[in-house]
């Protein structure tokens, strides 16, 4: 009887009281106009004014077509900040990646101390990275700092590397930095994924003959790929919109030769009050960038 | 009758003169000021100052005397340089009024005008100042102050790079007599370029590691240093007539290579020495020569060396040794300068001018320019002729008349149309080519930079306010 009752309940269609359905979008609309008036706003001003003229000292409001983005076709400086964003791209991410792999290996297993150590090596990932762009900066200071004096004693000899002033070592400088401050994060979500890779499979792969690079190529390596994939994908994210660091250490020099993409919009945005100009850097840059986000998803298989 | 009324006016004259006219002789715009604000008191004025010791100034002793003085009180903003002037114009077009008075550098002046961010002062002179004390500001920093004919801002610091260099190396005679057999000439602070170059090398030679025969500022207004080598070589900005920019030209590539080729007699790591290093490096004894802004004589001298807001400032080894000269080019950069100027949007404009009028009065002013902190120098006829100052120290009056004759002979600073767009880019390119990149890549890469701004601008606007600034004649000194 009881089941009978209940399967005339689940059959009659269901009542809401008038006005249910309007009620749930008033619940939900603070955080929708938040989000439209933060998020989407910002952006859709942006693309208005990347049409007109605004600048610190021009207010013209004036519609003049597509002149800004003629310029940013012209504009070598922009392309050279997309250029040193991805070859700091390229060259900081495989390095965190590996070392975070690495760690995460090692901190695997029992050690000594481990919890200790654990928590010692994430705190670089806690500094905020304006502190640790300033504070790599006095480490390379070739008067006082002590990379400086530690290379200095491997090789027996004084040495005076320009860190932050010569391009060739402004680079490896940067990226020092950057690996040492986000590598801590790449090792974090990384051990985490492997602790959770199902203890059973890699014992059977063991008992099958496999050796500890195949065991973590064909075991460890598909478990943790998803996870691996969105710390890529967020480290990924992450490094496109470098500033702090490069800011601290170099400003974006010497000239433009580490000038990132998001020191050269703040430059032409906030320093320069190139308002248009900027509006339409961040139009183009954002269509290719979610563009670009579009395709990683899909081929890392994350979002289907 | 009339003899009568004659003799009574003849002696109403008198009383007059023996009444009157000592009141007048000691009117002083500073008094004027003061008088003319109590009627304020109990108003707050708002001022963007530069960060730093330039604010220490308004905010430790300025504001507060002028508090005591009229009951008008000061808030002091602190704002970095580079941020003064877009801060400003930000505050300007968005209308706040958030500042009464600005800080101003002079090349400003012409962009702020055409943006209407400035208060035209003339009907404030005309209603509290004091000609007398219009006409004691030495010619080159009384036209700082005006625009088309009409003054926008009044002057309380008057920059001038100065070449610095030990008095005590430069007169040793074991160092005089190997010098001139080596070299040919007497070792003294350098005519040129070259002459600098050898110097520096003869000094670095003998005495490094101890001490180096020079330390320049690497970063940081490195474009002040370019511009003044690049146009003591005949060097031009701007075709005048197409307006291309020929920054890029032989006495560019000269003017850069030779800067970039000259760190080689220098400290290790001169590259990424700054105003702090620099002054840091002469204060210790580091250094024989340096080139450098007003103030540093004063705290190689060690005045108000005890004041807190200077103790980062090392302790002065070089005390009654150091030497003034005009730089090696022979035209010293006026190397920014401030000035003081009112907001057309301050809702106390009158308050606030007169606090500009007391900072810029002889009487205020030369207080302020004797005193390391605020980093004021002299600009006015009275401060170099004043028995005060030139008593400050033992060589008090030799800093003075270097600082008068390098301020008559100067560069002016490049004064156009987004005049801080072009100085930002030929900074770059100084830092690119001392960082390594080939000076004449570097210059022809500023050249692309300019032209794509001007063109930006419009290169009929450009060009009217290039020729306008070229006129002057402490543009290119011929």
């Amino acid at each position: 009887m009881a089941i009978q009752a209940a399967a005339v309940t689940t059959a009659a269609p269901m009542t809401r009281p008038a006005g249910a359905g309007g009620f749930k979008y008033l619940l939900i609309a603070p955080a929708v106009f938040v989000l439209l008036a933060f998020g989407l706003f910002p952006f859709l001003y942006s693309v208005v004014v990347s049409f007109q003229k605004l600048s610190l000292l021009d207010q013209y409001t004036s519609f003049q077509g597509l002149l800004n983005y003629a310029r940013l076709l012209q504009d070598q400086r922009l392309w050279n900040a997309v250029l040193h964003t991805f070859a700091i791209t390229a060259i900081a991410l495989p390095f965190q990646l590996a070392l975070g792999l690495l760690l995460a290996h090692h901190f695997l297993a029992e050690r000594p101390f481990k919890r200790l150590f654990v928590a010692l090596l994430i705190i670089p990932s806690v500094i905020s990275p304006m502190v640790a762009g300033s504070m790599w900066r006095l480490m390379f200071d070739d008067r006082y700092g002590p990379i400086n004096q530690m290379i200095g004693w491997i090789l027996g000899e004084h040495v005076s590397i320009l860190w932050t002033i010569q391009a060739a070592w402004a680079y490896p400088a940067i990226i020092i930095c950057d690996i040492w401050e986000w590598t801590p994060f790449m090792f974090i979500i990384l051990l985490a994924a492997l602790s959770n890779v199902d203890r059973e499979q890699l014992d059977a792969a063991s008992i099958d003959g496999a050796n500890a690079w195949q065991s973590f190529r064909y075991v460890s390596l598909p478990a943790i790929w998803p996870v691996m994939m969105i710390a890529l994908l967020i480290r990924a994210l992450d490094l496109v919109r470098l500033f702090d660091i490069v800011w601290q250490l170099t400003r974006g020099g010497p000239g433009n030769a580490t000038e990132t993409i998001s020191i050269y919009m703040f430059v032409r945005g906030f320093q320069e009050f190139e308002t248009s100009y900027t509006g339409a850097m961040v139009v183009v840059l954002l269509v290719l960038f979610t563009a670009v986000l579009v395709v990683a998803l899909r081929r890392m298989e994350i979002v289907r | 009758m009339a003899r009568w009324y004659a003799i009574a006016a003849l002696g109403g004259l008198a009383t007059f003169a023996v009444g009157v006219m000592p009141v007048a002789a000691q009117e002083n715009a500073a008094t004027k000021a003061v008088e003319a604000a109590k009627q304020y008191a109990g108003t707050t004025i708002n001022t963007e100052e530069e960060a730093g010791l330039m604010a220490m100034l308004g905010i430790n002793i300025t504001g507060p005397e002028w508090q005591e003085l009229t009951g008008i009180q000061v808030r002091v903003s602190e704002v970095p340089y580079e941020e003064l002037f877009p801060k400003a114009m930000l505050e300007h077009r968005a209308g706040t009024g958030a500042y009464d008075m600005l800080t101003i550098a002079p090349s400003w002046v012409a962009d702020m005008v055409r943006a209407g961010a400035l208060e035209p002062l003339d009907p404030y002179i005309e209603k509290y100042g004091v000609k007398s004390e219009f006409d004691d500001i030495a010619p080159a920093f009384r036209d700082w102050m005006t625009f088309d004919g009409k003054t926008y801002a009044l002057v309380v610091d008057g920059d001038v790079h100065i070449l610095y260099y030990r008095k005590d190396l430069f007169e040793d005679p074991t160092n005089m007599e190997a010098f001139k057999a080596e070299y040919g000439y007497d070792l003294a602070p350098p005519q040129n370029w070259e002459q600098f170059g050898q110097i520096c090398q003869f000094l670095t030679d003998k005495y490094a590691p101890q001490l180096y025969g020079a330390g320049l500022i690497n970063t940081g207004y490195t474009y002040y240093f370019f511009f003044e080598r690049f146009r003591s070589y005949g060097g031009r900005f701007f075709d005048p007539e197409t307006m291309k920019a020929t920054v890029n030209s032989d006495a560019g590539v000269r003017a850069l290579t030779e800067m970039v080729e000259q760190n080689g007699c220098q400290p290790p790591g001169v590259q990424n020495w700054g105003f702090g290093e620099s002054l840091s490096a002469l204060n210790s004894g580091e250094i024989a020569m340096t080139i450098s802004w007003p103030p540093l004589a004063r705290w190689t001298q060690g005045i108000n060396a005890d004041e807190q807001a200077l103790s980062w400032v090392p302790p002065t080894q070089v005390k009654d040794k150091i030497g003034y000269a005009i730089t090696p080019s022979g035209h010293s950069e006026m190397a920014a300068g401030i000035l003081l100027a009112l907001s057309p949007n301050s809702k106390n404009k009158d308050a606030t001018y007169l606090y500009m009028q007391w900072l810029h009065s002889k009487q205020e002013s030369l207080k302020n320019v004797m005193r390391p902190l605020g980093l004021r120098d002299p600009f006015r006829i009275s401060q170099y002729e004043s028995p005060e100052f030139q008593s400050l120290w033992p060589t008090a009056k030799d800093y003075l008349e270097t600082h008068k004759r390098a301020v008559e002979t100067g560069y002016a600073d490049l004064a156009i149309l987004d005049t801080y767009k072009y100085w930002d880019s030929a900074g770059r390119a100084v830092n690119a080519a001392i960082g390594g990149k080939d000076p004449q890549q570097a210059l022809d890469d500023l050249a692309a930079e300019w032209d794509a701004l001007t063109e930006q601008i419009g290169v009929d606007r450009q060009r009217e306010a290039y020729t306008a600034w070229a006129a002057a004649p402490a543009a290119y000194r011929e």
